[in-house]
């Protein structure tokens, strides 16, 4: 499925291609040269700034263009791509398995076509009797996206900036550009003013500066590209989700089926996707009867239907065979009893499938806890109620398998816990207007107050 | 033309292992080299013979370095950056000053003006590059205007990972970079990379400089393709935008005007009096043209003896222009894996 040209990506700034003389070459996952990447230096990025800058009015672009958008999308050929193509390209250039991005893309065509929607539900009521009412507007007129390559979804962001008025910057993720070039190109088609909007693939501390001087951004990334924005107040930081669940009932199929899900959606790419399990039972029975659960998942290629499991290109597979030998050093390994399989599956198109990994703790502030892996990974540790919340804060998403009322209740108070599930629900699969991380719409966009009669 | 370096190379090891008129530090060596430089070294070639002393100018006295027989010239010392550690040292009477003549001819050819005011955003102090600007600008009649800058201190704030006060450092610099431009007739400005792109954010001082400068050089640091294209076409496209590349132990080798067939917008040519730059690769042999190689400095005059400097820099090899013998220099880029600790590039 290797195709014989690479494809050329290169800066496009209000419509306007600008072709770098800095290239820089993107491998794909089996190997092989799949694009060439002009990159934007700092200076394209003021440049970008300032083009963008002149032209921002704050106005949205209409919900019609994001409709069309969603529709051309997932079903034109843009610039020369076919949808197979992109889906071709993202899989490859990401590891992601070929059904993931398949419904990644089906689920921002779904977002783009009911902004207004997310927007309603995420904002309270404007009407304050006559002569008095609010007006939600940004709070900017320039929003950078500085996205990781994780998944494509998170693009979403950037196109809720856009469809609220801001003029928006984007830097893609180094391993998929794809996507949000993609994007821009169903954007322009359908009618956006293509000075609304900028891709600038650059280095990361290209995305900083754009952070720095735009007026509302949002970042992905590890730790290290998240730390010096977690308290910056334009910023939204998205780093590592550690979400976690605490096991506090018995853990029957249900419950295991329910756990093993939660690790395993997506093949674990997402940043809500469970990573640290505690329990008040056997950690060692919980951490195997998860083990074997996961043991299950099969070995395929990422461009399988079936293939559920992330795969990668040797250099980060190598980097993360060193990463996963320094944490068995101070965990027990419980896969290994029940997988077939190597920790790290060599894959006949050339590319390396990490299986799935279920690791125990003795403690339950053991630094591995919080460790964030792009695959079905999951450490477990002891939980007694004397721990009480202390280990399971720092969560994008907790969930709680308990009946300790109390426990829930300080739980949802505790500000580092930013979602709560309960029992065996999901935590992807909500409706409109229920936060994923803090009101959303709210960061971008303020109320204003309008008081007057309507006749002047 | 090698045959010139040739001859200066022989009069040069002459004269610094003459008793009568070599320096102490050159002289303490003669013992311990194993050859005789009078007799084993004719040519450029032989120079590598000689062993790389550049680390003993971090620490070596000052007097010692002055050839005996210019003892009653005076000299001034210059310090490296500190890029890669404590800074090394070197002295300075007269030769520079020929090299700068050379290069102000270099830079009129490229169309920097002869005369007129400049602003150096740089450092000063006691790094040469301070030193030099002033000299171009009174070699052209004109004002040298520069501001307080301390390149050792961005450095620490960057190695620290106190990025954010390293801003505020060029911020504050550049307050005083628009005080000066609101009052002065300023045409030529001399700055760094990562300075510029400070610069070009900053609307109101950018707006200034655009409509006044007639020059910008940019020097100090390296600055990919496409920065070098943005600032030549995108943001100062009235001006002539030119790089200078050197050190304090090179000297300046600033861009050589266009040649049919340069794939590279900037080329960078060293003196050719007193230096030879060759690109060399791992095995220590010069690189063929269009590949990257290590810079590997031969300074040769008569107040220095520097042979077979391996520096921290690789740069594409470039045929010399029509009528010279000098290989050209392009896409300079520091060298990651030197082994002395992280290299840190801050602002200069």
């Amino acid at each position: 499925m290797a195709s014989p040209t690479p494809a050329v990506i290169d800066p496009l700034i209000a419509g306007r291609t600008v072709h770098s003389a800095d290239r820089s070459p993107l491998t794909g996952v089996l190997g092989e040269p799949l694009a060439d990447i002009g990159q934007a230096p700092r200076l394209l990025a003021v440049s970008a700034l300032r083009e963008l800058r002149e032209r921002a009015d704050g106005l949205p672009p209409g919900a019609e263009i994001f409709r069309r958008a969603a529709d051309l999308f997932t079903d034109a050929t843009l610039d020369g791509e076919s949808p197979e193509e992109y889906a071709r390209r993202v899989t490859l250039g990401t590891g992601l398995t070929a059904t993931t991005v398949r419904l990644s893309a089906a689920e921002l065509a779904a977002e783009m076509r009911d902004l207004t929607g997310i927007a309603r539900a995420e904002l309270p009521g404007t009407d304050f009797g006559p002569g008095h009412r609010t007006r939600w507007v940004p709070r900017g007129r320039l929003f950078a996206a500085v996205l990781a390559s994780n998944h494509p979804t998170p693009s979403s962001s950037w196109l809720q900036a856009l469809f609220h008025g801001y003029s928006v910057l984007v830097r893609p993720g180094s391993r998929d550009p794809f996507t949000p070039r993609r994007l821009i190109a169903a954007l322009i088609e359908a009618g956006l003013p293509p000075h609304r909007v900028a891709f600038l693939p650059s280095a990361h501390a290209v995305g900083e500066f754009l952070l720095k001087e735009a007026d509302r951004g949002i970042v992905y990334g590890g730790d290290r590209a998240v730390a010096s924005w977690q308290d910056n107040e334009t910023v939204a930081a998205r780093g590592p989700g550690r979400a976690k669940a605490l096991v506090d009932v018995e853990p029957d199929d249900a419950v295991l089926d329910h756990l093993a899900e939660s690790a395993a959606f997506d093949g674990g790419t997402r940043c809500t996707n469970l990573s640290a399990v505690f329990t008040s039972r056997p950690v060692g029975e919980v951490a195997d009867l998860l083990a074997h659960r996961l043991s299950a998942l099969p070995v395929l290629p990422a461009s399988d239907p079936k293939a559920s499991l992330l795969v990668l290109e040797r250099s980060r597979a190598e980097q993360l065979e060193r990463q996963l030998a320094a944490l068995r050093e101070t965990l027990t390994d419980h896969t290994g009893r029940f997988d077939l399989h190597d920790a790290l599956v060599r894959l006949d198109d050339g590319s390396f499938l990490p299986r799935p990994l279920v690791l125990s703790a003795d403690r339950a502030d053991h630094p591995a806890l919080g460790t964030e892996l792009p695959f079905p990974f999951v450490v477990v540790a002891p939980w007694r109620e004397e721990d009480g919340i202390a280990p399971l804060r720092r969560s994008l998403v907790l969930n709680l398998l308990t009946s300790r009322r109390d426990l829930i209740d300080r739980a949802v108070l505790e500000p580092s816990i930013r979602k709560i599930t309960t029992g065996t629900a999901l935590p992807w699969t909500t409706p409109h207007g229920i936060p994923h991380d803090g009101n959303y719409t709210q960061f971008l966009l303020e109320p204003k107050g309008i008081v007057g009669d309507s006749r002047h | 033309m090698t045959s010139d370096f040739d001859s200066r190379v022989r009069k040069s090891v002459a004269w610094h292992f003459d008793p009568d008129t070599g320096s102490p530090f050159w002289l303490g060596k003669r013992s311990g080299l194993g050859f005789d430089p009078v007799r084993d070294v004719q040519t450029a070639a032989d120079l590598a013979r000689f062993p790389d002393v550049s680390e003993e100018l971090r620490t070596v006295p000052v007097p010692d370095l002055i050839p005996r027989g210019l003892r009653d010239k005076p000299f001034r010392v210059f310090e490296s950056g500190g890029t890669t550690g404590a800074p090394k040292r070197i002295i300075d009477s007269e030769v520079r000053g020929r090299m700068l003549e050379w290069a102000r001819d270099q830079l009129m050819d490229l169309g920097v003006p002869a005369g007129g005011h400049w602003l150096h955003l740089g450092p000063g102090g006691p790094h040469v590059v301070g030193s030099d600007v002033a000299r171009h600008a009174a070699m052209g009649g004109g004002v040298f205007h520069t501001v307080d800058f301390d390149p050792r201190w961005v450095k620490r704030l960057v190695g620290s990972g106190r990025g954010d006060l390293a801003d505020e450092y060029i911020e504050h610099l550049l307050d005083q970079a628009e005080t000066i431009m609101r009052s002065q007739d300023i045409s030529v400005l001399n700055t760094t990379p990562p300075v510029l792109e400070a610069i070009c954010a900053r609307p109101d001082l950018y707006d200034l400089l655009r409509s006044g400068i007639e020059a910008v050089l940019w020097g100090g640091m390296s600055a990919d393709q496409e920065t070098i294209r943005l600032l030549d076409e995108e943001f100062f496209p009235q001006a002539t935008v030119a790089g200078v590349y050197g050190n304090s132990l090179m000297g300046v080798a600033p861009q050589r005007a266009a040649q049919p067939g340069d794939t590279h917008r900037c080329v960078f040519q060293p003196y050719p009096e007193t230096t030879l730059v060759q690109l060399v690769g791992e095995d220590g042999h010069e690189v063929a043209y269009g590949e990257r190689g290590r810079v590997l400095l031969h300074l040769v005059t008569e107040e220095m003896f520097l042979p077979n400097v391996l520096e921290r820099d690789t740069a594409i090899r470039v045929e010399p222009a029509p009528g010279s013998a000098t290989d050209g220099l392009a896409d300079i880029r520091t060298f990651r894996s030197l082994g002395q600790g992280e290299i840190i590039e801050g602002v200069y």
